[in-house]
């Protein structure tokens, strides 16, 4: 392996690809690139839009053909057996590096599939809640002086009068704000210090700078006619916040979040993600939906409240400690009441029919997991119960409030047990190639990742970013905002990439050599493609 | 106790200002507005949803029965954020407008309550910030 990341790396191919990409006009396209679609709303499982304009840019301006593109506009994927994952298409867009292994006269294949390597990053984001339902659905980007406080609520927010502008086609305007906004800095004091601004739009900090980009290098990779051996797969994934329950995964991996297995159906042999930095466990969460059902009101209409029902809940739920809260060494274990709603009344009157609230706990170990669930979930029922007391009404009775589960998901804990696999491998000795790591160690953390799914179908999985920002905060929140980060690290992030996946992939190099591929060509599953 | 002593003292003061003949409603809305976060990277911060289920619990034990109807409960963006904002919609009810005026006055009371509380669960007050942005949650109520 250290050979084949030594060739890869130094390849002539391999490097007229980073080159090209080391110009200015480049480090611009990029950025322009990212402003472009970071500005498309995307909630999870509404990927549609984002998706749509990938899947355009791929054919139109990208340089691949529609065969080249491995999703559809309806979310399909053919050779997939999990097209629908809780009732709805999943969004992924999905272009291939083909390789040459399907051309070689003992090609192994699983049920039609030759070998992929996966390079993912998801394309979906917390804020908007939804895809609006008239007007024009774009994200204003907002610029803000890093002299003034960040801002406080989602008024202030709107409140600011720089924004950047785009025309018709969508295309970043590029005007005095633009400009400010473009500003190359390498951390938030020279920053703040060189008149750099706050660039205010969900998704600047969770993910879309590194996904754009994986977009970039797919484009650049077609440019250069770097081929490799195995196919490689480069993906904006759906579904990987809110009640995404990793959809986009799932139809990757064929995974089946009852069985807690993984079909594999598209063979991957290996999966880079491109969200973090070296992870190798991976977090479990359980997230509930439970919906607070109010009684049919009688007489006077005074009855067991379905929002007091559920504030009960929540406010019993919020005073919760966590293990890593109560014990010294537990694992750090968390949860929150994410969301809550209620049926609006019906017209004319005021009594609610029904309030649902969204719960996520989290912990890198299954039974700390467990604990927390244990203490939570019964809540739900102390909550319903606390409101039919007041009233004397008896709970599952008919005149009192019930209780009904609306959606449940599952991220499965895993915890490495080794890390001797091929891509933590190609993942360090890149890193170890070109500088960037020191020695061949992984850390010790846990993060909630796409991951997940690839690592309980068996499939080795690391990943890496493509992004660089100078600073940034509020992730998840009406706040989130980054300030562009130096061109050059984006760079050198996707030399590492590149010679990661190529490692894993196998790669024909400029001097008409082949580097094999590091690992079989049957990716791992633990259960069998029903198609 | 303390808060029973004031639900009494609420009772009474709301009895003795009552004329029969003047009965007033209207509808509030509470809105809680904290910095939210990501439920595992931003884990410990204040949620805006946890006080407004807080606040409606004050209400519940504070306001005579019949003053008030929770109409709406709501906040957060998704299942793994904080929620950054909360809001809760009630209608009043009084038997006159010094009365009703009282029952607005307590419900910002005890929505700031709720604020309260939450920020004392999650070790927060008044000037705090998370990277950069207000570390509390804030209550503020409107009329619609």
């Amino acid at each position: 392996m250290v050979a084949a990341s030594e060739k890869i790396a130094n390849d002539p191919q391999i490097l007229a690809l980073l080159k090209d990409q080391s110009t200015d006009a480049a480090a611009k396209a990029r950025w322009n690139q990212f402003l472009e679609l970071v500005r498309i709303p995307s909630p999870s499982r509404q990927e549609n839009l984002k998706a749509a304009e990938i899947h355009r840019r791929l054919v139109g301006e990208w340089g691949f053909t529609q065969a080249e593109v491995m999703t559809r506009a309806d979310g399909t994927i053919p050779a997939s057996d999990t097209n629908i994952v809780d009732g709805l298409p999943v969004y992924n867009a999905c272009v291939v590096i083909k390789g040459s292994y399907s051309g070689r006269a003992d090609a192994q294949q699983y049920k039609g599939q030759f070998p992929k390597v996966l390079v993912e990053g998801h394309i979906d984001v917390v804020n908007p809640e939804e895809l609006p339902k008239t007007g024009d659905p774009s994200i204003r980007i907002k610029l803000q002086p890093y002299a003034q406080p960040v801002v406080a609520t989602p008024e202030e927010l709107a409140a600011i009068p720089e924004e950047l502008s785009f025309d018709a086609r969508g295309r970043v305007v590029e005007n005095d704000r633009y400009a400010t906004a473009s500003k190359i800095f390498a951390n938030a004091k020279e920053a703040e210090a060189g008149g750099g601004v706050r660039i205010y739009v969900p998704g600047y900090g969770d993910m879309m700078p590194s996904t754009s980009n994986a977009f970039v290098l797919a484009a650049a990779m077609k440019k250069h006619k770097i081929q490799p051996v195995y196919d490689i797969w480069i993906c904006g994934t759906a579904g990987e916040e809110g009640k995404g329950n990793l959809a986009g995964m799932k139809q990757l991996y064929g995974f089946d979040q009852k069985a807690g297995t993984g079909s594999n159906p598209l063979n991957f042999v290996a999966n880079f993600g491109l969200e973090g930095g070296g992870t190798v466990n991976f977090l479990g969460s359980y997230r509930f939906e439970m919906k607070f059902k109010a009684p049919v009101p009688r007489g006077s209409g005074s009855g067991p409240s379905a929002p007091e029902a559920m504030a009960a809940a929540i406010a019993k739920i919020a005073d919760v400690k966590t293990p890593s809260e109560l014990r010294d060494g537990a694992p750090r274990t968390t949860y929150t009441v994410g969301r809550a709603s209620c049926e609006p009344p019906p017209a004319g009157r005021t009594i609610v029919p029904s309030c649902s609230l969204e719960v996520d706990m989290r912990s890198p170990r299954t039974e700390t997991l467990d604990e927390i669930r244990k203490n939570i979930e019964p809540l739900f029922q102390a909550g319903a119960s606390a409101e039919n007391a007041r009233y004397g009404r008896k709970d599952g009775g008919p005149e009192g409030i019930t209780l009904e589960l609306m959606w449940y998901g599952l991220r499965p804990a895993f915890v490495a047990e080794s890390v001797d696999n091929i891509a933590v491998h190609a993942g360090l000795q890149s890193g170890i190639q070109l500088g960037v790591l020191t020695s061949p160690t992984v850390g010790t953390g846990s993060g909630s990742l796409n991951d997940n799914v690839p690592a309980n179908t068996g499939i080795p999985t690391y990943q890496f970013t493509l992004a660089s920002s100078a600073a940034g905060a509020g992730g998840h929140a009406f706040w989130e905002w980054g300030t562009r980060g130096t061109p050059a690290a984006e760079v050198e992030r996707m030399h590492r990439v590149l010679t990661a996946a190529l490692i894993v992939s196998g790669f024909h190099a400029a001097d008409g050599t082949v580097v094999p591929p590091a690992i079989g060509p049957m990716g791992k599953r633990t259960r069998e493609v029903a198609r | 106790m303390k808060r029973l002593l004031f639900s009494v003292a609420f009772l009474a003061c709301v009895a003795a200002t009552t004329p029969a003949f003047a009965q007033q409603s209207g509808n509030l809305r509470v809105d809680f507005q904290g910095p939210g976060g990501h439920s595992s990277g931003a884990y410990g911060r204040v949620s805006a949803l946890h006080a407004a289920a807080r606040a409606v619990i004050l209400i519940q034990q504070s306001l005579p029965a019949g003053s008030y109807q929770i109409t709406n409960l709501t906040g957060g963006n998704s299942v793994n954020s904080i929620a950054s904002d909360g809001l809760i919609e009630l209608k009043l009810t009084a038997a006159n407008a010094a009365a009703y005026q009282k029952l607005v006055a307590a419900v910002t009371n005890l929505a700031a309550e709720g604020a309260a509380a939450e920020n004392k669960f999650r070790g927060v007050k008044p000037g705090d910030l998370t990277s950069g942005a207000p570390a509390t949650v804030r209550s503020a109520v409107t009329p619609f």
